[in-house]
């Protein structure tokens, strides 16, 4: 009796486990179109790609045009950097700085377009209880940070104005996800971010935006890269890509309300977070100017001089034409 | 008597976990500890009911099922011919077993770029890492089983003059049967813990993404739900695992 029992629960146990795996299999594999021409696209959250997938247009104009666009969501830039030098991406939002060190470690990748700024929405927020009130007041407190993110460029930059050196503040790197968490606790003074963490922290935490990307000439603008390997074999591509993205950030800029509903559903935020940080970023998406190529080279410079990198970059050799 | 101490029997496992559930919602609801950092269980079922409801819950559990299915199913056959191949062969064990051994104590999440580079960011790569994961608990579970058979049994076997395939189906593979299946157990549990890994791999479907994609905005009840279907994961595979195991060594008790 017990061991029928037994039995049963066993089968009974496998068979659903065997259904359920059948079923995302299915979700995997299930949905594919053989005949249109597959393009990965890779970005972060709330950023201007996923946007274009929210609004819907983007994939249907590409769908018209024989392109079947699939996107894939990334953590941070330096995760993307790695997928996009093996090939693995076709395209990658980015800020500023993830293709810069990636240019200086080797990685074959070409800035297709340039999107908009956010230097009101990027900086280094301060927690209520921290004492901070103005940027100088940062000198040997404990800031958190991203190697490899814009967040880096934020810290240095922000030092360079202040006529600080690295050695008078207490860096600590962390991923994006562990700051947010010890800047809540109260684990860190200070945490050199982007939005929306930036307004989550004002709104949630009463955190004070000490420094923001215009006060120190830090633009965050945002690119959208592609493997050298690809881009120059697709430039028909590339300019289709550009353009319609471009009409998607047009889209988004005149629908701020129908956008902050949607944002904030798909990323799970407060509706009030998402609408700050939409009043102080303007979308855009067109191609290089000479103007984003030198914000990209003044990094570049930054960083090699600071050592962060070890091998110049010459950004204007790896932009489409 | 008899009757009630089986009931207490049953219950008893249950009580930690409902206990901590029952004090973890009071000292919400009390305010003892911040909704912010800690949200009330009750908040964690609403989360699942909403995510159920966009069906976006269905979708990355059946994915990660299939995800720790096929890697369990490929590390564990991979460890247990491994397993039987050095434990029955000297020259395979001399020339697979230190490489083995050398391979199996990587840290998993050491691997992620190099699979990345060799495989990209799609299903084999998630797949691969959780194969790997599942085959060392079995192939160091099967070679230990085979090798720890009692060497009187063998020569009894061959004094019957048993063939290698019926010295292997009647003896080596039943006695060395216990310690395979606790070698899957393992397993199991491995699977899920390498899968979260996996699946923070640039991955836009699957419970550890969800996990990792609430992680970003701190949403800690979606965090929490992860967490909680993974112990329930853990439970269920460890549930078929014994009960595999009860049904396989019946001939034993």
């Amino acid at each position: 009796m017990q061991r029928t029992k037994r039995k049963s629960l066993l089968i009974i146990l496998v068979t659903v486990w065997t259904l359920i795996a059948i079923y995302g299999w299915q979700q995997i594999y299930g949905q594919d179109d053989k005949s249109l021409t597959k393009v990965v696209i890779g970005y972060q959250a709330g950023d201007e790609i996923e946007i274009a997938k929210l609004h819907g247009s983007f994939v249907k104009k590409m769908k018209a045009k024989g392109y079947a666009v699939s996107f894939r969501e990334f953590q941070n830039g330096s995760a993307m950097m790695q997928a996009l030098a093996s090939g693995k991406i076709d395209y990658g939002r980015v800020g500023d700085t993830p293709p810069v060190s990636a240019l200086a470690s080797g990685t074959k990748l070409t800035f297709v377009g340039a999107g908009g700024t956010r230097s009101l929405g990027s900086g280094i927020v301060v927690t209520k209880k921290s004492w901070i009130k103005k940027a100088s007041d940062l000198a040997g407190k404990k800031i958190a940070y991203t190697r490899g993110t814009s967040s880096q460029y934020m810290v240095l930059k922000t030092l360079k104005k202040l006529g600080l050196t690295t050695d008078d503040v207490n860096l600590v790197n962390m991923d994006t996800n562990s700051a947010a968490l010890a800047f809540a606790k109260g684990k860190v003074d200070a945490w050199a971010t982007w939005d929306p963490y930036v307004s989550k922290a004002e709104l949630k935490q009463q955190a004070k935006l000490v420094v923001s990307g215009s006060d120190v000439g830090v633009q965050n603008r945002n690119f959208l890269v592609s493997p050298t390997s690809f881009a120059s074999k697709h430039q028909e591509l590339n300019s289709l890509v550009v353009k319609y993205l471009g009409e998607d950030m047009q889209w988004a800029n005149s629908h701020t309300t129908v956008l902050t509903k949607k944002l904030a559903a798909a990323l799970d935020l407060d509706r009030k977070v998402v609408q700050r940080m939409l009043e102080r970023r303007t979308f855009a998406l067109q191609k290089m100017s000479q103007r984003a190529i030198k914000e990209e080279q003044i990094i570049s410079n930054l960083f090699y001089a600071q050592k962060v990198i070890k091998k110049k970059v010459q950004i204007s050799s790896y932009v489409e034409k | 008597m008899n009757k009630k101490s089986i009931t207490i029997e049953r219950m008893l496992p249950w009580l930690l976990p409902l206990g901590m559930v029952l004090i973890w919602e009071s000292a919400v609801r009390l305010n003892i500890i911040t909704l912010d950092l800690l949200p009330a269980p009750t908040e964690i079922f609403v989360d699942a009911w909403n995510l159920l409801r966009t069906g976006e819950l269905q979708k990355n559990l059946s994915i990660s099922l299939y995800r720790a299915t096929v890697g369990f199913l490929l590390g564990g056959s991979i460890g247990f011919i491994l397993g039987v191949l050095n434990g029955t062969s000297k020259v395979c064990r001399l020339l697979l077993d230190s490489t083995v051994q050398m391979l199996r104590n990587i840290p998993h999440l050491s691997l992620i770029p190099l699979l990345i580079l060799f495989m990209g960011i799609g299903e084999t790569s998630k797949v691969t890492l959780v194969a790997i994961g599942c085959l060392f608990p079995v192939y160091i579970n099967t070679y230990h089983g085979i090798t720890s058979i009692d060497p009187r049994l063998m020569e009894m076997g061959r004094s019957y003059g048993m063939s290698r395939v019926k010295l292997f189906t009647k003896i080596i593979f039943p006695s060395a049967l216990p310690t395979i299946l606790v070698g899957i157990r393992y397993a199991l549990g491995v699977m899920w813990t390498t899968l979260i890994v996996a699946e923070t791999v640039s991955s836009s479907s699957g419970i550890g993404y969800m996990a990792n994609d609430a992680q970003q905005f701190t949403n800690m009840d979606t965090i929490l739900l992860c967490i909680i279907i993974y112990a329930l994961f853990g439970k269920i595979s460890d549930l078929i695992a014994k009960n595999l195991e009860d049904w396989l060594l019946e001939w034993q008790s």
